[in-house]
């Protein structure tokens, strides 16, 4: 009965106290794993100096999480072990361990199956050949490795110097915003401090066009920059400036006036930048 | 800290030679270029536009003419003072020059020294 009873009152009390603060936490986490769905080019180098803002934090590079990355190097060892391949990736820049594990699934149908082989990549993978690796950053112990969705070889080289622009490209929208912009000198002359305190206005509307199509920013651009009254530019106008489809532009104006970036004046054809 | 190779052209030798100005941790360079003449101990490969370079072989390279290459390896002084080259400590081929636009190669070098801090320590 006494054990009953303390059983009781620790679930009782304790369990309940205890429930809240563990399920705010990591669901909390867990929300935020699920809205960032990128998948990020980086270079080694990057996964090694991501930082955590606090243990079991998404890591950051660059100031923005990260939830997947990708990159690209050569394989220096492969070690196979029954429940998951363990290769270590040099790129240049560092070195870092990549942990797939084995889905016997996969693995069965490889043994059965030839022609679904290569989406596994397992037997293509050659020791000192280049590998595409994308998987999550995870760390065991003080130790960073790669949880990796997939490790496949790669065999044209124009890939790995286009990742390798493509990581340079993503780290200076970050660390200096959209190229074009006008953000893009100011955020400069503040180094690396990333998206932080933003110094002006103008760079709260140029983060909101971030996210858009290109032609959406080429339209925000015209309406900028081209002469105009204070009722802005109707629509087809726009389309032939831009010599453009008129449905494109509006799908794009949508696009604009939803983020308010945009408004309409005389009716809702004719659109002009809201400056705030 | 692991190893850092930076990627390199023939002209940024001079910077990455162990004698040149500073504390560099890495003397060990990556270059791209085409297989070019092959001497027993030393070969040259083409860097596009970019001129040679003459690189010091390990027993057990495998370089093939025309390929291009991949070579990591340090830079080091040739023998007779003529100049700079690399000694290899590994290669990776990448088959058919045709196959690779170099000018991409270029800006890849290009990036990685003006935005250092992703690809290497300078110090």
């Amino acid at each position: 009965m006494d054990n009953y009873n303390n059983y009781n009152s620790f679930s009782g009390s304790g369990g309940g106290g205890f429930m809240p603060g563990e399920t705010n936490s990591p669901s909390g986490g867990k929300a935020g794993d699920r809205d960032n769905k990128t998948l990020r080019p980086v270079t080694v180098k990057q996964v090694a100096d991501a930082s955590q803002p606090y243990p079991e934090a998404n890591y950051q590079i660059d100031g923005a999480d990260v939830a997947n990355v990708l990159f690209v190097g050569q394989v220096r060892n492969i070690s196979s072990q029954s429940t998951n391949i363990t290769y270590k990736i040099d790129d240049g820049t560092g070195e870092v361990e990549v942990k797939k594990w084995v889905d016997s699934a996969t693995a069965d149908s490889m043994d059965t199956d030839e022609g679904k082989a290569p989406a596994d990549g397992k037997s293509e993978v050659e020791l000192n050949g280049y590998a595409r690796v994308f998987g999550a950053i995870k760390s065991f112990g003080n130790k960073r490795y790669i949880g990796a969705h997939s490790v496949r070889p790669l065999t044209n080289i124009n890939e790995l110097h286009c990742h390798i622009l493509e990581a340079t490209a993503v780290h200076l929208f970050f660390t200096r915003g959209p190229p074009g912009g006008p953000g893009a000198g100011a955020n400069a002359a503040t180094g690396d401090a990333v998206m932080g305190g933003a110094d002006e206005y103008g760079a709260g509307q140029n983060r909101a066009l971030m996210s858009m199509s290109p032609l959406a920013k080429k339209i925000y651009n015209l309406l900028k920059t081209d002469p105009q009254d204070e009722t802005g530019l109707h629509m087809q106008q726009i389309a032939s400036k831009l010599n453009l489809p008129a449905t494109d532009v509006a799908r794009a104006g949508e696009e604009l006036l939803g983020a308010g970036v945009i408004f309409s004046t005389m009716d809702e054809q004719t659109w002009a930048i809201l400056e705030y | 800290m692991s190893l850092q190779t930076p990627r390199i052209l023939p002209a940024h030798l001079n910077a990455f030679h162990p004698s040149s100005s500073g504390p560099r941790s890495t003397h060990t360079v990556r270059i791209l270029g085409t297989v070019t003449a092959l001497r027993g101990d030393t070969a040259t490969i083409a860097c596009g536009t970019n001129g040679d370079v003459t690189l010091i072989l390990k027993p057990d390279s495998h370089l093939q003419m025309g390929k291009l290459v991949e070579v990591v390896g340090k830079v080091a002084d040739l023998e007779g003072g003529q100049g700079l080259g690399i000694r290899v400590l590994g290669t990776t081929d990448w088959g058919n020059p045709a196959d690779c636009d170099y000018k991409i190669y270029e800006q890849v070098v290009e990036a990685t020294h003006r935005f250092k801090s992703i690809f290497y320590d300078a110090e």
